[in-house]
């Protein structure tokens, strides 16, 4: 399976989610697929599942997307029991694991590549629907479905490891940039003031 | 510390405006988490490492909330990269509330928390986080209020280092 792939099928149902991406190539992939401006990347890695959670608690009426990697939730597992104990249903998170080290260029094997089952630690740390997909059809019919769901998502997406993030343009938004987007979005779209944006 | 300066700490954040604070307890501080439980007008949450509440903050300052995170010093050195990632160079402001645990002003102080103190203000500095000690009651409010407009206006985080009385 290929992340691209699972990506244009989740790009082609987004209405008004709120998509949070953690630092990797699917951040660049993802801008590459979708302009909306509900998208806050997040520039660096072991974060995004905790701003999409802080999201999805301040905002419960609203459906809130992580798309992360094995690399950042093995930086973050303090994360999973924090999940665990709120199971916040409006948050869907998929963990794209390639199962290596891909940012750095060497791709030598990660923890998931061996003995770590990250679908495991999820549901020991109180995550029950949490599931591993490893094919395109099992995320299609698992992972799209997901997004229409009420309650909490943890999908562990096997995908193989794919450069094709080097080939198509990165994304020219600055974070700063980005983020005030993301917040004017959401004062249109919620109708309400976020405090910390200047107002002259 | 005495009740009543947990609950002038309380109140001054509510009149400030925090609406969502996470939190990892500590010694020190720690009587302001029932009343902030209690408070209906604020949302608690629980976090398994400093790291991660300050994330979590985040995520709640950028959909509309105005974010705390409640935590020991120690928790400085823990969340540095999330305050460094999300804080700084997103630039999302974060009401710190730290129980300053080894400085000179803690009454509490031992060897065991020496070291910790003595690095907790280079460390802020060095992370370009501004910060305001108070070891007592004077001026509680205005000086928490003060916090949060400059966090505000930073877009940043600001540490609040409670010391003195507080530690008591």
């Amino acid at each position: 399976m290929i992340r691209y792939e699972c990506l244009e099928l989740l790009a082609a149902k987004m209405t008004d989610q709120l998509v949070v991406t953690s630092q990797s190539g699917q951040r660049i992939e993802w801008s590459h697929l979708s302009k909306h401006q509900g998208n806050l990347l997040v520039g660096m890695m072991g974060c995004a599942i905790g701003v999409g959670m802080g999201l999805a608690l301040a905002l419960p009426h609203r459906k809130v997307i992580v798309f992360d990697s094995d690399g950042s939730v093995l930086l973050s597992l303090f994360n999973l029991p924090t999940l665990g104990n709120l199971q916040p249903k409006n948050l869907t998170i998929y963990v794209f694991d390639n199962g290596v080290y891909s940012g750095s260029r060497i791709s030598y094997p990660t923890a998931t590549a061996g003995s770590t089952d990250l679908e495991a630690m999820a549901k020991a740390a109180g995550i029950k629907n949490a599931h591993t997909v490893r094919d395109i059809a099992d995320f299609k019919e698992k992972g799209v479905d997901a997004l229409a769901g009420n309650e909490l998502a943890f999908f562990v997406c096997k995908v193989e490891e794919s450069l094709m993030h080097r080939e198509i343009p990165r994304p020219n938004t600055d974070l700063a940039e980005n983020k005030y987007t993301f917040a004017r979005y959401l004062e249109r779209t919620e109708k309400k003031t976020i405090p910390f944006i200047g107002r002259g | 510390m005495k009740e009543e300066l947990a609950k002038r700490i309380v109140e001054s954040l509510k009149d400030a405006g925090i609406n969502f604070v996470t939190y990892l307890p500590e010694t020190r501080l720690s009587q302001i988490v029932p009343l902030i439980r209690d408070d209906p007008g604020m949302e608690l949450i629980a976090a398994a490492s400093e790291q991660e509440a300050v994330t979590i903050a985040a995520g709640a300052t950028l959909g509309g909330k105005q974010a705390a995170v409640y935590m020991e010093n120690t928790g400085i050195y823990v969340s540095s990269y999330s305050l460094l990632a999300v804080g700084k160079q997103l630039g999302v402001p974060i009401l710190l509330i730290v129980g300053y645990l080894g400085g000179v002003g803690d009454q509490r102080n031992s060897f065991l928390y020496a070291t910790i103190g003595n690095h907790t203000i280079p460390v802020l500095q060095g992370l370009g986080i501004e910060h305001t000690l108070l070891e007592d009651g004077d001026r509680l409010e205005v000086k928490i209020g003060d916090a949060v407009r400059a966090a505000n206006a930073l877009r940043g985080p600001f540490a609040l280092l409670f010391a003195g009385e507080f530690s008591l």
